[in-house]
């Protein structure tokens, strides 16, 4: 990958709010607007993949109306994945089918999309705060 | 497509430990090496839980 680790772009303060809002709308984005290139590819293609294998294990994707706490939980996790939970949850793309092992390992993996991601967002933010190369 | 589960599996393994390898390490180096550890560990860990449940499923 092409990136210097030795020079941090900025560690401007409202810099860290645009990447933390950015690097979890669009997983990578924070680390793209710091011109972290092959960081914010492996991202974005990482959090995709899991979003992608949970629909089509045919998991279930929380919404805000849950009122059950580990529903609750389970909502906060996919919600960390940005727009690969909107589209998710607003397409018709994968009918839920807990039934079967399948959609309850999709669940988990989609959870997992959301936690990675928001990994990534915090790691952008460390970045931009010149916290971390 | 719907993936069976050694799929699934694979997939998992293969991209928590690429992204695990981009968050924890700076070079080419040592991110390859750690992602091809935490694959196999991902994989020898699954096929030996696995094995150790087998006689609970009959």
């Amino acid at each position: 990958m092409a990136e210097n680790p030795k020079q941090p772009v900025s560690r401007h303060p409202a810099l860290a709010a645009v990447v933390a809002l950015g690097g979890w709308l669009v997983p990578g984005l924070g680390h793209l607007l710091l011109r972290q290139w092959g960081r914010a590819g492996v991202y974005f293609f990482a959090v995709g993949a899991l979003a992608f294998t949970g629909l089509a294990l045919r998991g279930n994707i929380f919404s805000a109306a849950s009122r059950d706490a580990f529903d609750i939980l389970g909502f906060l996790a996919d919600l960390g994945a940005g727009v690969f939970y909107f589209a998710a949850k607003f397409s018709a793309y994968g009918d839920p089918d807990v039934s079967r092992a399948a959609g309850d390992y999709g669940t988990r993996f989609f959870a997992t999309a959301g936690v990675l991601n928001l990994l990534c967002a915090l790691e952008a933010v460390a970045i931009a705060r010149g916290k971390k190369l | 497509m719907k993936p069976n589960h050694l799929q699934a599996l694979l997939v998992f393994a293969l991209v928590i430990s690429v992204a695990f390898a981009f968050l924890t390490k700076h070079k080419p180096g040592e991110r390859l090496r750690y992602a091809l550890w935490a694959f196999a560990a991902f994989l020898l860990v699954a096929v030996v839980l696995g094995w150790l449940m087998y006689p609970l499923s009959r």
